[in-house]
């Protein structure tokens, strides 16, 4: 009621507002409000005077300048650049400026050439940064193709190959660069032995197989991580658990293997949050949920860079497509809010039993790759398997967990898909319930995998089971470890190898068949391949997940990922280019940026929980690796520290107390309450603004009829 | 590419980098491009020439562009009011869209683009016709006038917060200082 009211007052006001406007314009631009729109840079027209009888445009630059511009002291000055003024105009301020800064003494003029100086050094350091910045051309020639949707899945993949490098570098200079150089070197090797006792059994491991080795046994070993591979420092069981001597200084290797993993984990978390503070910063500030989709489409919707006529027209279609879309689901909005309360009943619990059914799919998704995984192992490692000796078949079995994961991947989206268009949620919620479907899906078959690899190498839990009885894990896996490496290896490979596969068999002949073959009907229902970019996405951030689980137990994963993700930009650039056509509905990169960013965090949350809880919990095998002989991985690091100097040694253990704990955890908690009051007490003022900037409007509006009748 | 073409002399060359965002390689890049419009023999006196608009038109940059006449318009500082721009202009024109602007500064130049009628204000004429560069020339492509009425009005909505029925430079910055896509879809780099 009050809404249109108001309302009505508006367009009244609008039109008393523009006929006022024909009959008197220079009272209107007498305003001082109207007095700033006019700090512009046009020498011909004063804008805001296209009218008539308007008020004659100063000759002096000096008059529209306002003070704060020529101000004494150089911080409260914009730089002129940032001024909306012609070149001219910026000059002829310049002058003044250095007029005003020649009245300067001594210690200030010092001042004031510093500043700029630095001011210089700092624009020709970024230039130079330009340089190096990767494969940018690229990606300014994908966005002025294909718009900056598609542009910012590259850049995502850029940054997750900047950040996979560094860490790789990180690796490989403090755990694999020194054990090769103390192996080349033949360094002094001193044992750390701790003298528990073992049984025998569990002490001999041996990876490589006797005998007559067949030549095709090599590839299987390369794709599946066995045999000669175990003894490469690609794999955790290789290193040794001792530290090196040299020139009065000692090198742990077994520390350092821990730290360098808990490190690599903690940098990968302070970049992505350092970039998506960014983001964050732009998703979190607006106070409405709508944030003026209307207005930001409309305004802020053209892509200035599309330089193709065709890029051009498919942007008009995707715009007027995108309005329309808007427009009708606020139409649908309206016809559903005026629904019956039975057909609303209904409606709900449709989706209810629908949800209840997607549940119920992801569920059996999750019990196919568990039993997958139990299966497999089963098959290579026990000793009456049907398939011992065959090599393809061993092969099959050994990526049994991969292929599951992979079908339930390709399948079930689709299903998800299927059913969310009988859900009939409203379309923005529509594209988040899907994307978060099939995040949670990629994710969890993971988590589903680790879960059975746990039960395996623990005996569900067990250590009074048979199995685990003699070393405190199964006895079939006497280098667990290792085990968890190849598998998270074999997923990473296959990963890679299905990518291409589908790049090969179905990208390139569905774009050849829709070339050669266009008047098929069944081929023009298909289309052509069209560059999905939340799904590609999910694929890095599925990725991304598998090397950092992995990173604990095979060191080297880092450097495969960063070499993988860069064959991934060249082929999906290929890709994008040879088979693609720009998408229909424009993608809005913006507000998925973070959600990408989020999706990653996530995974790096759910990777951190294999590598802590085999730090602290699990016992490390006894016969490989740097920490056999200790009875948890963290031992290693508690005795290092009980050989420090005691001060610092009280100073950690304060540290890791609950007495530090638990009151930092309620200053912090204390501080976010205040910050949510504060944004609080902002939103209401804000609001209480807006009202009076309304009542401020319609007063001068009022005013100003009252002038031009009284002169009348 | 010739001796006279890309030069300028060395203290004009420091001016326009304080005085623009453009780098030293931008600002010969844009000398070149710029020669390259006129003819062969005017080419030396490039920096003194003004380039009518349908010159400018010719740009592969701004050929395609919906609102390049306007843009030709708002950046031009001719006293005939044509939109013919001079190198000046031309500079300045890189500079609000180069990737280094503040956004400020870009949503000062947008609203003056959007602007058609040049009176301050987005006024319901402004609003139609800045849909209809958007949505395209086509038949199909534009919305009809019960759909543009109502967009308007949401628009509206969204964006007059005092409620006069125009958007004026404040209202319209405010909400396109909360548009992320903004900085980098206005954005025209040679």
């Amino acid at each position: 009621m009050e809404d249109r009211q108001e309302r009505d007052l508006g367009t009244q006001g609008d039109d008393t507002g523009s006929s006022l406007g024909r009959r008197s314009p220079s009272l209107f631009l007498q305003l001082p409000s109207n007095q700033t729109l006019r700090f512009r840079g046009n020498k011909a027209e004063a804008w805001g005077a296209a009218l008539e009888g308007a008020a004659e445009p100063p000759e002096d630059a000096r008059e529209l300048v306002p003070p704060s511009v020529v101000g004494e002291e150089e911080e409260d000055r914009k730089p002129l650049r940032e001024l909306p003024l012609c070149l001219e105009e910026k000059r002829e301020l310049r002058l003044l400026q250095e007029q005003a800064a020649s009245r300067l003494s001594g210690w200030h003029l010092w001042r004031a050439g510093k500043r700029r100086t630095l001011r210089q050094l700092r624009s020709q350091a970024g230039a130079v940064m330009s340089y190096a910045v990767m494969w940018k051309s690229t990606l300014r020639h994908i966005e002025g193709h294909f718009g900056t949707g598609i542009q910012s899945y590259f850049s995502f993949l850029r940054f997750l190959v900047l950040m996979n490098f560094v860490a790789s570098l990180l690796v490989v200079a403090f755990v694999v660069a020194p054990n090769a150089a103390f192996e080349a070197l033949h360094l002094n090797w001193t044992r750390h032995t701790s003298n528990t006792s073992a049984n025998a059994s569990c002490l001999h491991y041996d990876p490589t197989s006797h005998g007559l080795i067949s030549y095709f046994s090599y590839i299987m070993d390369l794709l599946s991580g066995k045999g000669f591979m175990e003894l490469t420092y690609l794999f955790y069981g290789y290193y040794q658990n001792s530290a090196v001597d040299f020139a009065s200084f000692s090198y742990n290797v077994p520390l350092a293997y821990l730290l360098t993993g808990f490190f690599y984990l903690l940098f990968c978390l302070i970049w992505i949050v350092h970039r998506s503070v960014y983001c964050l910063k732009h998703s979190l500030v607006s106070e409405d949920t709508s944030f003026g989709s209307y207005s930001n489409k409309v305004f802020a919707g053209w892509d200035f860079g599309l330089m193709q006529t065709s890029a051009v027209q498919l942007k008009h279609k995707s715009i007027c497509y995108d309005l329309r879309m808007d427009l009708e689901e606020e139409a649908f909005r309206r016809r559903l809010a005026e629904q019956t309360t039975k057909q609303r009943a209904f409606l709900y619990i449709l989706r209810g039993l629908l949800n209840i059914l997607v549940l119920g799919l992801l569920g059996a998704g999750f019990f196919c790759i568990y039993l997958a995984t139990e299966y497999s192992q089963w098959l290579l490692g026990s000793v009456d398997s049907p398939i011992k000796g065959q090599v393809t078949l061993e092969l099959l079995g050994a990526y049994l967990p991969s292929v599951v994961i992979t079908i339930a991947n390709l399948l079930l989206p689709i299903i998800f898909g299927v059913i969310v268009q009988l859900e009939k949620y409203p379309l923005s919620f529509e594209i988040k319930i899907t994307l978060l479907r099939n995040v949670f899906l990629r994710l969890a078959s993971l988590v589903v995998l680790l879960i059975s690899l746990w039960s395996q190498i623990t005996c569900d839990g067990d250590p009074q089971h048979p199995d685990c009885k003699d070393c405190g894990y199964s006895h079939l896996f006497l280098c667990w470890e290792t085990s968890v490496g190849q598998e998270m290896y074999k997923l990473l490979i296959f990963d890679l190898l299905i990518m291409l596969l589908v790049m090969l068999f179905v990208e390139f002949p569905r774009k050849m068949l829709v070339t050669y073959l266009p008047s098929c009907p069944l081929l023009k229902l298909w289309g052509q391949q069209e560059f999905m970019v939340p799904s590609n996405v999910l694929d890095l951030v599925y990725g991304q997940t598998l090397c950092w689980t992995g990173a604990l137990f095979c060191p080297l994963l880092p450097v495969l990922n960063t070499l993988k993700y860069i064959l991934v930009f060249y082929l999906k650039k290929l890709t994008l280019y040879a088979n693609c056509r720009p998408a229909d509905r424009t993608f809005r990169a913006s507000s998925s940026n973070f959600f990408f960013l989020l999706v990653l965090l996530l995974g790096l949350t759910i990777s951190c929980v294999p590598a802590l809880y085999s730090m602290f919990v699990l016992p490390p095998s006894k016969a490989c690796g740097p920490f056999r002989g200790e009875p948890t991985m963290w031992n290693t690091v508690s005795s290092a520290i009980s050989e420090l100097h005691p001060t610092t040694q009280g100073f950690l253990e304060f540290v890791g107390s609950l007495a530090f704990a638990v009151p930092l955890f309620l200053l912090l908690s204390i501080l976010m309450f205040y910050l949510v009051a504060l944004a609080g007490t902002y939103s209401s003022v804000v609001k209480s603004l807006k009202a009076q900037l309304q009542l401020e409007g319609q007063d001068k509006l009022f005013l100003v009829k009252q002038i031009s009748e009284l002169s009348q | 590419m010739g001796g006279s073409g890309s030069h300028l002399p060395r203290d004009l060359l420091s001016e326009y980098q304080e005085l623009t965002f453009l780098s030293k390689q931008e600002i010969l890049l844009a000398h070149r491009r710029f020669s390259e419009l006129l003819p062969k023999e005017e080419r030396d006196r490039a920096l003194l020439t003004r380039l009518p608009r349908r010159t400018m038109l010719l740009l592969p940059e701004l050929r395609a562009n919906p609102f390049g006449a306007r843009i030709c318009q708002v950046f031009s500082t001719a006293a005939d009011g044509e939109g013919g721009l001079s190198f000046e202009d031309f500079l300045d024109l890189l500079s609000v869209f180069s990737e280094a602007a503040s956004a400020e500064l870009k949503s000062h130049y947008a609203f003056r683009i959007f602007d058609f009628d040049d009176d301050g204000t987005l006024d319901k004429k402004d609003l139609e016709q800045l849909v209809n560069c958007l949505t395209g020339e086509g038949e199909h492509s534009r919305l009809s006038p019960v759909e543009m009425e109502q967009l308007i009005q949401n628009i509206l909505e969204e964006s007059d917060i005092d409620k006069d029925g125009t958007i004026n430079l404040s209202e319209f910055q405010h909400i396109i200082s909360r548009s992320p896509d903004f900085p980098s879809s206005f954005k025209i780099v040679l």
